[in-house]
C-alpha cells in the first residue's frame, strides 16, 4: 500500500508530462497550480455535492428499508438477499444497464414514456438531470450496503430498552429515533465514513453514464484526475490531484470521527 | 542416461527452446477505432499472412486513443499495429511512440504498388520529413439530409449555415429532430466545432498558435452552433458518430454533418429504415473537417517490423481497397479513378465535393489534448451552464497555459 502511495507522491513533485516529454522536479508546483485552477475547485464542489446527495439518499432509504425489514415478521432473508443484488453487480456492468435505462430517446424510461405520448427530459444530456441520474445510479447500487449494515445494527439494540420504551407508550418512530439510532450511532458513523470514502472515488459509473458531461456537469475530482492523466497526459499534476483527494477524504473522515468521539467518549 | 543434473539442464533449457519460437511467432496485437471500413480492414489484417495470428481490438475512437496512449506511454510492447488519424499520429510521433516507415516503404514499394498513394495523402502523415502511417481512408464530413422530407416540404438543401439552422427549426418535431448533432467530447465535438469555427469564425489558431476560437467572429460561430442544437436530437451532447448514424438510420432526424464513411450504412437494409431516402451534399459554406485513417507500427513492438508492414500493406492493397470502396474514400489513385466504383457508390460525388471544400485539423501535436478542454467549455455554453463568450475565453486561457507548458510562445 505504501509503495504506490509513495510513488504517486513522488510523481506529484515533478512536471511529468508525457505530451511535452518534460520530467523536471518542481517540488509543490503541481499543488499550487491545482489550488489556483478553477476546474479543480469546480470539480471538488461538484464531487462534494454529488457525494452528499448520493450518500444522504442512500442513508435515508437504507434506514427506512432496514427498519421496515426489522419490523417485518416474514420473508426477511429472501428480501434481504434480493435487495443486495445491485451491490454485487460490477459497477461498470451496472452502469451499462443504467445507461440503457436513462439514455435519451432509445432508453427504457424515455422509450416507454414516448410510446405513451410523453416526451421526457434528456436524462444524460441535460446538466441538471445528468447529476440526478448519477446520484440515482450510485444510490441504486449502494443503498443495499446501507440496508445490510443498518439492519444488522438495529438487531443488536438491547431488547429490554425497546420493551421498556414500548411500555412507556413509544410509537415506531419514537423507538427508531430516540432509542435505536442513538444506540447504533458508532455503526452509523462507520457506514457513513465507508460510503463517503468510497463515493469520493466514484469513477466507473460516471465514466460510463456521462463521461463527466455534458460539458463538465458531472465531472468529479476522479474524472478530472483521469482527464489530466490520460487525455492531457499530465501525469505529475494528476498524481498531485490524487494525493489532494486522499488528504481531503482523510480530513473529512477524521472530522466525522472526532465529532462523534467528542459527543460520545469511548465510541472509538 | 537421465540423472538429476540432466533433468536440471533440460528444465533450464526448455523455456528457451519452446519459448523462443513461440515469442517470435506470437500473436500480433492491433488497436483500432471501429466503424464499418475499419472493421473490413481489420478482417484483412487477420488473414494477411497465413500462419501469422493478428488479434484486432476495435473500439470507439476515444477508447482506442486512450488505450494506445496508456500502452505506448508505458513503452509497452503489446500493441504492434496502432490506428492513427491525421491528428493522433502527430501526438504519438512527437512522443517517439511510432516507428518511421520510410525504409519499409522503399523496400516494399513495388510489391504493394505503393506509388499508387497520392502524395497529398502521404504528406498528411509525414512528421519532420518522415512517413509514419500508411493511409487506409480519406475521410471528409459531408452534409447528410433526408431528400424525401425536404422534397415534401418543397425545400432544397441549405447553402448557408443560417439556412441550415432555419430549415432544421422548421422541420423539427418531437419524434424527428430537425438537426442531428454529435457533440460528445472529444473527437465528435471537435469535428462539429471545426466546421462552425472555420466556416463562420476565425478558425482555431493564428500562425503563432494563439487561439482564435474566442474572437468575436468565432464567438458568433459557436452561438450559431448553439442555435442549431435547439433543433437537435435528444442525447446530442453524448452522441458520437455511432449514435448519430443510428439516429439517421432509425428515422429520428432530418439532417446534419457526418463522415463520408457512414454514408453507405444509410442504405444497409439490415440496419436502416431509410433506404434510398438520404442524400448528401458538400457542407453549407464548406470548411468541414477532412481527415483520414491509417495504421502505424509501434516503436516498442518486439515483432519483426517487416511482418507488421506487410500486414498493414496487404490490408491496404489495391484489391483490398476495391473491396472497401463502398465504405470509404480510398486513398489509392487507381481505385479513386475507377469509373465503375464511382457509379456504384452514389455518395462519391458529394464526398469528393466535400473533400475539395474541406479544411484539415490544425497541424498541432497537442490538438487532441486541447480539444479536451475546448469541447468541454463549448458544451458548457451549449447546455446553458455558461455564456459562449465566457466559455471560449476560459478555453483560450487554458489552451495558452497548456501550450506554454509545452514550449510554445517562446520569444
Amino acid at each position: 500500500m505504501l509503495f504506490p502511495l509513495g510513488y504517486a507522491f513522488w510523481l506529484s513533485l515533478f512536471d511529468y508530462d508525457l505530451g511535452s516529454g518534460s520530467h523536471a522536479f518542481i517540488a509543490f508546483g503541481n499543488y499550487t497550480d491545482l489550488l489556483s485552477d478553477s476546474r479543480f475547485w469546480a470539480s471538488l464542489n461538484r464531487t462534494v455535492g454529488i457525494v452528499l446527495a448520493a450518500v444522504g439518499l442512500e442513508f435515508c432509504l437504507g434506514l427506512a428499508i432496514a427498519y421496515g425489514l426489522y419490523r417485518l415478521t416474514f420473508a426477511v432473508r429472501v428480501l434481504n438477499l434480493l435487495m443486495f443484488l445491485p451491490n454485487i453487480v460490477t459497477p461498470v456492468v451496472a452502469a451499462l444497464f443504467l445507461r440503457w435505462i436513462f439514455m435519451g430517446r432509445w432508453g427504457l424510461i424515455a422509450g416507454t414514456l414516448i410510446s405513451l405520448g410523453i416526451f421526457p427530459p434528456d436524462f444524460l444530456g441535460d446538466p441538471a438531470w445528468a447529476r440526478v441520474a448519477v446520484v440515482l445510479a450510485d444510490s441504486w447500487q449502494f443503498t443495499p450496503f446501507m440496508i445490510l449494515v443498518l439492519y444488522a445494527g438495529l438487531n443488536t439494540v438491547d431488547q429490554s430498552q425497546i420493551e421498556a420504551a414500548q411500555i412507556d407508550g413509544a410509537g415506531p418512530l419514537t423507538l427508531l429515533f430516540r432509542i435505536m439510532l442513538p444506540a447504533i450511532r458508532p455503526l452509523i458513523v462507520f457506514v457513513l465514513a465507508i460510503r463517503l470514502m468510497d463515493a469520493f472515488r466514484f469513477f466507473d459509473t460516471i465514466y460510463v453514464l456521462t463521461a463527466g458531461g455534458p460539458g463538465t456537469a458531472t465531472e468529479t475530482i476522479t474524472l478530472y484526475t483521469y482527464a489530466l492523466a490520460f487525455r492531457l497526459l499530465q501525469v505529475g499534476k494528476a498524481s498531485a490531484l490524487g494525493v489532494l483527494t486522499l488528504l481531503f477524504v482523510a480530513v473529512l473522515v477524521a472530522v466525522m470521527i472526532r465529532v462523534v468521539y467528542r459527543r460520545e467518549k469511548g465510541a472509538f | 542416461m537421465i540423472n538429476r543434473r540432466r533433468l536440471l539442464q533440460a528444465a533450464i533449457a526448455a523455456p528457451a527452446i519452446i519459448g523462443a519460437p513461440a515469442r517470435s511467432a506470437g500473436t500480433i496485437q492491433m488497436i483500432s477505432h471501429r466503424y464499418p471500413a475499419l472493421e473490413y480492414y481489420a478482417e484483412k489484417m487477420r488473414t494477411a499472412i497465413p500462419g501469422v495470428a493478428v488479434n484486432t481490438q476495435l473500439m470507439p475512437i476515444d477508447k482506442a486513443i486512450e488505450l494506445a496512449t496508456i500502452a505506448l506511454s508505458a513503452k509497452a510492447d503489446t500493441p504492434d499495429i496502432v490506428y492513427a488519424s491525421d491528428t493522433t499520429f502527430q501526438t504519438f510521433v512527437k512522443n517517439g511512440w511510432f516507428r518511421p516507415l520510410d525504409d519499409l516503404w522503399a523496400r516494399y514499394a513495388d510489391e504493394f504498388a505503393l506509388a499508387d498513394f497520392p502524395q497529398a495523402a502521404l504528406d498528411t502523415y509525414r512528421y519532420d520529413g518522415h512517413l509514419y502511417v500508411m493511409p487506409h481512408t480519406l475521410n471528409t464530413m459531408m452534409f447528410f439530409y433526408r431528400k424525401d422530407l425536404l422534397d415534401q416540404a418543397g425545400k432544397s438543401p441549405p447553402v448557408t449555415i443560417a439556412g441550415y439552422r432555419d430549415l432544421a427549426k422548421s422541420l423539427n418535431s418531437p419524434l424527428r429532430s430537425g438537426s442531428i448533432n454529435c457533440l460528445k467530447p472529444v473527437d465528435a465535438a471537435v469535428n462539429e466545432t471545426h466546421w462552425y469555427l472555420n466556416a463562420l469564425g476565425d478558425g482555431w489558431f493564428d500562425a503563432d498558435w494563439h487561439p482564435t476560437f474566442n474572437t468575436p467572429k468565432s464567438v458568433a460561430a459557436i452561438e450559431m452552433l448553439k442555435d442549431v442544437t435547439g433543433s437537435a436530437q435528444q442525447g446530442f451532447t453524448t452522441a458520437a458518430n455511432d449514435e448519430c448514424a443510428i439516429a439517421y438510420q432509425q428515422d429520428t432526424g432530418v439532417m446534419g454533418l457526418q463522415w463520408a464513411t457512414r454514408a453507405k450504412a444509410m442504405d444497409d437494409p439490415a440496419k436502416s429504415r431509410i433506404i434510398g431516402k438520404i442524400d448528401w451534399t458538400a457542407p453549407p459554406q464548406g470548411h468541414a473537417r477532412i481527415s483520414g485513417d491509417g495504421y502505424a507500427i509501434s516503436a516498442f513492438s518486439k515483432q519483426d517490423p517487416a511482418v507488421l508492414f506487410r500486414i498493414i500493406a496487404t490490408s491496404a492493397s489495391q484489391a483490398s481497397m476495391k473491396g472497401a470502396a463502398s465504405l470509404l474514400i480510398p486513398p489509392r489513385k487507381s481505385v479513386l479513378d475507377d469509373p465503375s466504383l464511382r457509379e456504384a457508390n452514389r455518395f462519391y460525388p458529394a464526398a469528393l465535393a466535400s473533400y475539395e471544400t474541406g479544411t484539415p485539423a490544425p497541424k498541432l501535436p497537442e490538438f487532441n489534448a486541447i480539444g479536451e478542454f475546448v469541447t468541454r467549455r463549448i458544451l458548457q455554453a451549449v447546455t446553458g451552464e455558461s455564456t459562449v463568450k465566457v466559455a471560449l475565453d476560459a478555453a483560450a486561457a487554458e489552451t495558452e497555459t497548456f501550450l506554454k507548458g509545452h514550449g510554445y510562445y517562446k520569444g
